[in-house]
């Protein structure tokens, strides 16, 4: 237990993933989504870098790769919240349920 | 209820503040451990578990309080100390780079995004939709079931690790490898962020 | 391909362009262009057709026709196969074959520029619609037909175009279709026509089935082969039972002679299919004058001269008998004819009895002369009658004419000049004479030989005595010991006509009487034509309205004036020789040879018409001077106009009446045939009305109705809605129940996704465990 592996990052990663997954499931706010969405983008983050670190491969792409996701994410963060004011200026609400008009 | 939330919220910004104050020290400690200059990651000993265990524990409960809290606002005040928390632990790992970008863009730029956004969005800060029952039960089976799944998982395979210490990437390796190796992605990203900022801004524009 | 191939052939594509653009572009044309097309297309052929046929002279003086004629056969277009009979198409280049050709173009082309004359002045509106362009169109198609029926040189193809004809023919008769009568008349000569085919189908399939090809000259090339090896057809022991009756092969090939011939009958309107020609001229004139007096009529003749080698003495008999007795009644019934057109109408099936008759005695080249000379003075005094009719404000009864040469001098003369040609007008031993003076006198000298009337010791029957030695006299050897002769003695009337070796044979009775029947219609003739002409253009006016309506179209003189002419030449010089170039030969047939074909040589191509000059002179006063005899006698009836001739008839009224009745066919067939359909679809409708509709309506309808109610209420409403209805249901709730995932909430999605992941992942799992081996993830490195 106190020598710290990967399986402890492995895990913590797993646990926040869930989390992220868990808030993107039950939250109508368009941007709690998002947020969920920023959890979960962490969480391979610290995958990314402990197997970095674990690794037998030297060299450091699992931070290089690291760094454009965090790159995407913010890019898509951007993107996402200017959809969130687009759908709020529409339907003056950001409730995701009430974006529905492409509901079959 | 609401006295408590605030109190939880206080709490969880509370200690992104330690974390924030606690990194230099890791750093030194780290820079302590080697002083050829060269930052190497706190490996090893008592100290590396007890840093693992209070920021990533710190990390698990923001995430929980992410999943808990009803306002957007208190969501992104968790995050907040998610954030801050998995940078400390990037320090631990030994990516010193990426835990400044991190604390930078993250908390920095893309929370501040996200409450922006809160706040043009809403009509008060208290506005709160929420989801069924069932909904909140369903979602609640599946992250349990996906974790226990990704967790047996986890533990069953057999991972070629080191167990040795390796040396952190400095910013002169970043910049070297982003200008040679990954030249091609590092352009494609450069774009990508052009396209994501015109897009946005054509997104979010006023009409008329 | 030879030259000559190649404009026959052209010559009947180009009016079947003309037909695709009348009938596509026609109402566009408009009303003088439509026909001025179809005019050029027909001329071109013409060009086309004298320059095969000056052509085709040259290779007949230079002897290489018969080379040609090789040739174009060796070059014909494999088609298709028949079961294992090979279909070729191919030009049947010969001198029949040009002549014809020449002679359809030619008064077709005279017939369409009168043509354009003639509907200039008629109403052609239907419904608003103008029927101007269908008028030519019909006409090209018609061309197209019948310079196709000409130049095949294969039954079958023949046997298509002679139905394209037929089509043309009804479309042309029931041109003015909005009046009863001409679609009637119509009708009447399909459907007649029709009989006749039938027979023309049942010949063919003979031909296919015993001969093995469809092909013209293989036909008679292996009849003749047959005939002479006993063998096919003609094997003593090959028989076919027929419910119980034996019919022997040489019976089965008299029939399949008559069979083909039984086309002839229809097209040609011999009797007893008669009755659809005179009819046949509700069809604006000009119609009647190329198709139903020139060309389509003459088709039955021409296929019959085509078959010629087909057919054994008893068909040849029947066929000779058949034609009598047109020529005979339908020349008596043209006596009482008040109708210009229907009076040129009978005329028409007399001569078209002439030629079949001559045919059956095997005055093969006499009677296609006749067909010749016969189609220029007809459709010439047809065109006449139009002029007439058309100049009389559409009266066609003679008897409100008279005394219009004054008002019509040219149709009056060009007419004289075709009733001339008809009559037989000519000075015996003279040289000097019209159209059947030549044609028709030689067909009875044939058969004035053939009877035996004359007798052993003139010239010509020595000679063809000497043509008997030479095989005939072993044919009929053969034919003795095929039983041929049991089958022809039956008959009654074989006569050995080929065999010639014996004086008995050579004169039967019936031969006799249809010689004597047709000298007597050889009186008859002139008398109805010169009745006609008086009638119609002298004496004195009869109907002072129609008298002075009367006037000439100059459009439609100019081919009178040219048919006359060609009437004149067609005496003389280019028809003759070249038919008889197309005889059957003796080495061709073995059983049946044109009885003149043999006469034919050098000497006559040159123009001598030594034949022809002794048939005058056996005939001096049988038949040489008969239309002057006649025209007097006409003349002096008709001279004070028609009283004298009225108190005639009233003497004779039952005759008349007989004749005015046209032997009461029409009521025969009436009688016979529609009040016959007519009593059995009344006693059918008897059964129906009174017995099947009891049944129905008394049992069946109570069944029925007992049944629908309960398939209707029972089975339907329950069983087969229910079915129906739960389908539907049953398919809307799942539809419903599929749905209902599809929230259109992107958190539930993202619920199902983590969902699936899940439950995979754990599914992985179980199955790891169960399966006992470790599939998860093993890192690369390890």
């Amino acid at each position: 237990m106190l020598t710290i592996g990967l399986m402890h990052y492995l895990i913590l990663s797993a646990a926040i993933f869930c989390c992220g997954v868990f808030v993107m499931m039950t939250k109508r706010n368009a941007i709690g989504i998002l947020i969920g969405v920023e959890l979960v983008l962490n969480s391979v983050n610290i995958n990314f870098i402990a197997f970095d670190r674990y690794s037998l491969v030297p060299g450091f792409d699992g931070q290089i790769t690291a760094l454009f996701v965090i790159v995407l994410a913010a890019a898509e963060a951007a993107v996402a919240v200017a959809i969130c004011m687009n759908l709020y200026k529409n339907i003056n609400t950001i409730d995701v349920d009430r974006g529905d008009a492409l509901h079959g | 209820m609401v006295f408590l939330q605030r109190r939880c919220s206080l709490l969880a910004f509370a200690g992104v503040m330690a974390v924030v104050l606690t990194m230099p020290a890791v750093a030194m400690g780290q820079e302590s451990a080697d002083f050829e200059g060269v930052p190497t990651a706190v490996q090893g000993g008592v100290l590396e578990a007890v840093l693992f265990y209070i920021f990533g524990g710190t990390a698990l409960v923001a995430a929980l309080g992410i999943c808990l809290s009803k306002s957007v606002v208190r969501m992104a005040t968790w995050l907040f100390g998610t954030l801050g928390a998995v940078a400390v632990l990037y320090l631990l790992l030994g990516a010193f780079f990426l835990s400044a970008i991190q604390l930078i863009v993250y908390a920095g730029g893309t929370l501040v995004l996200l409450v922006f956004g809160v706040m043009l969005t809403s009509k008060s800060p208290w506005v709160r939709f929420e989801c069924s029952k069932v909904e909140l039960a369903a979602g609640g089976g599946v992250a349990v079931m996906l974790f226990a799944g990704l967790l047996s998982v986890l533990t069953r395979a057999d991972w070629a690790v080191t167990e040795g210490a390796t040396t952190g990437a400095t910013v002169e390796d970043f910049g070297k490898a982003l200008l040679t190796t990954y030249l091609v992605p590092f352009e494609v990203a450069s774009v990508v962020l052009l396209v994501v900022m015109i897009a946005a801004a054509y997104l979010a524009r006023q009409e008329g | 391909m030879s030259n000559y191939e190649t404009y026959l052939l052209a010559g009947v594509a180009i009016p079947f362009v003309s037909f695709l653009i009348l009938m596509l572009f026609g109402p566009r044309l408009g009303k003088p262009l439509a026909g001025w097309v179809a005019v050029a297309a027909m001329a071109t052929c013409c060009v086309l057709a004298t320059l095969t046929m000056v052509g085709w002279l040259g290779e007949v003086e230079n002897g290489t026709a018969a080379e040609m004629t090789a040739a174009a056969k060796d070059n014909q277009f494999y088609w298709a196969d028949l079961g294992t009979v090979p279909i070729n198409i191919g030009v049947n280049l010969d001198s029949l074959t040009v002549i014809m050709f020449f002679m359809v173009t030619f008064i077709a082309t005279w017939i369409f520029v009168f043509s354009v004359g003639y509907m200039a002045g008629h109403s052609d509106e239907v419904g608003g619609q103008s029927k101007y362009h269908r008028f030519f169109c019909y006409l090209s198609l018609f061309g197209f037909s019948m310079l196709g029926l000409i130049i095949s040189s294969n039954l079958l193809f023949l046997f298509i175009f002679w139905e394209l004809v037929g089509l043309c023919s009804y479309l042309l008769i029931g041109f003015y279709f909005d009046k009863k009568y001409a679609s009637n008349a119509a009708m009447k000569a399909f459907i007649t026509n029709r009989v006749g085919d039938f027979g023309f189908i049942f010949g063919l399939m003979m031909v296919y089935f015993f001969l093995g090809t469809l092909d013209l000259d293989g036909a008679a090339a292996e009849f003749s082969r047959q005939y002479a090896s006993n063998t096919g057809v003609f094997d003593p022991a090959f028989t076919i039972n027929i419910f119980g009756w034996k019919v022997s092969g040489a019976m089965l090939a008299t029939l399949m002679g008559v069979g083909l011939f039984c086309g002839a009958m229809g097209k040609s309107a011999q009797f007893p299919l008669q009755v659809w020609l005179p009819d046949a001229m509700a069809g604006p004139t000009p119609v009647s004058a190329l198709i139903h007096a020139a060309t389509m009529v003459a088709a039955g003749v021409y296929l019959v001269a085509r078959v010629f080698r087909l057919l054994t003495p008893e068909a040849q008999m029947f066929i000779a008998g058949v034609g009598c007795i047109t020529l005979t009644a339908m020349a008596l019934i043209a006596i009482v004819q008040t109708d210009i057109k229907k009076c040129l109408a009978y005329s028409t099936l007399s001569q078209l009895g002439y030629m079949i008759f001559g045919l059956g005695v095997g005055a093969w080249i006499a009677a296609l002369f006749h067909l010749m000379t016969h189609a220029f003075f007809k459709a010439m005094m047809f065109l006449g009658s139009g002029q007439v009719i058309e100049g009389c404000h559409h009266e066609q009864d003679m008897r409100k004419m008279g005394g219009l040469i004054r008002k019509m001098p040219v149709t009056g003369i060009t007419f004289l000049i075709g009733v001339l040609a008809i009559a037989g007008f000519g000075i015996p031993n003279a040289h000097l004479g019209l159209g059947g003076y030549f044609s028709k006198d030689e067909i009875l000298a044939v058969a004035w030989d053939r009877a035996g009337i004359g007798g052993e010791g003139h010239g010509h029957h020595g000679d063809h005595g000497g043509h008997g030695d030479d095989g005939h006299g072993g044919d009929h050897a053969l034919a003795g010991t095929t039983g041929f002769t049991l089958v022809a003695g039956a008959g009654g009337s074989h006569g050995g006509d080929h065999g010639g070796d014996s004086s008995e044979e050579k004169g039967s009775g019936a031969l006799k009487l249809m010689f004597w029947c047709a000298l007597i219609t050889a009186y008859v003739t002139p008398f109805y034509m010169m009745r006609c002409w008086w009638m119609t253009f002298m004496g004195k006016p009869r109907d002072q309205h129609v008298h002075d309506h009367a006037h000439e179209s100059p459009l439609m003189f100019l081919p009178l004036v040219i048919l006359a002419i060609f009437t004149v030449v067609s005496s003389y010089a280019l028809f003759r020789p070249l038919i008889a170039d197309a005889a059957p030969a003796l080495t061709d047939a073995v059983l049946v040879t044109s009885y003149d074909g043999h006469a034919y040589d050098a000497e006559h191509a040159k123009g001598a018409l030594i034949k022809l000059e002794a048939a005058h002179d056996w005939l001096f006063w049988g038949v040489g001077w008969s239309w002057l005899i006649m025209f007097i006698v006409a003349i002096v009836i008709y001279r004070g106009g028609l009283d004298f001739a009225a108190k005639i008839k009233s003497a004779f009224s039952p005759i008349a009446t007989l004749l005015e009745k046209k032997y009461y066919f029409d009521e025969i067939y009436d009688f016979l045939l529609v009040r016959g359909c007519r009593l059995i679809a009344s006693i059918s409708a008897f059964w129906d009305t009174y017995i099947v509709d009891w049944i129905v309506a008394s049992f069946t309808s109570k069944v029925t109705e007992r049944f629908s109610v309960f398939a209707g209420r029972g089975v339907d409403a329950n069983i087969v809605d229910g079915v129906f209805n739960g389908m539907a249901v049953t398919s809307f709730d799942l539809s419903n129940f599929f749905r209902s995932p599809h929230t259109g909430r992107i958190r539930n999605y993202v619920l199902f996704t983590a969902g699936a992941a899940a439950v995979a992942i754990l599914l992985i799992l179980v199955f790891d465990q169960m399966s006992g081996t470790q599939v998860v993830l093993t890192s690369a490195g390890g």
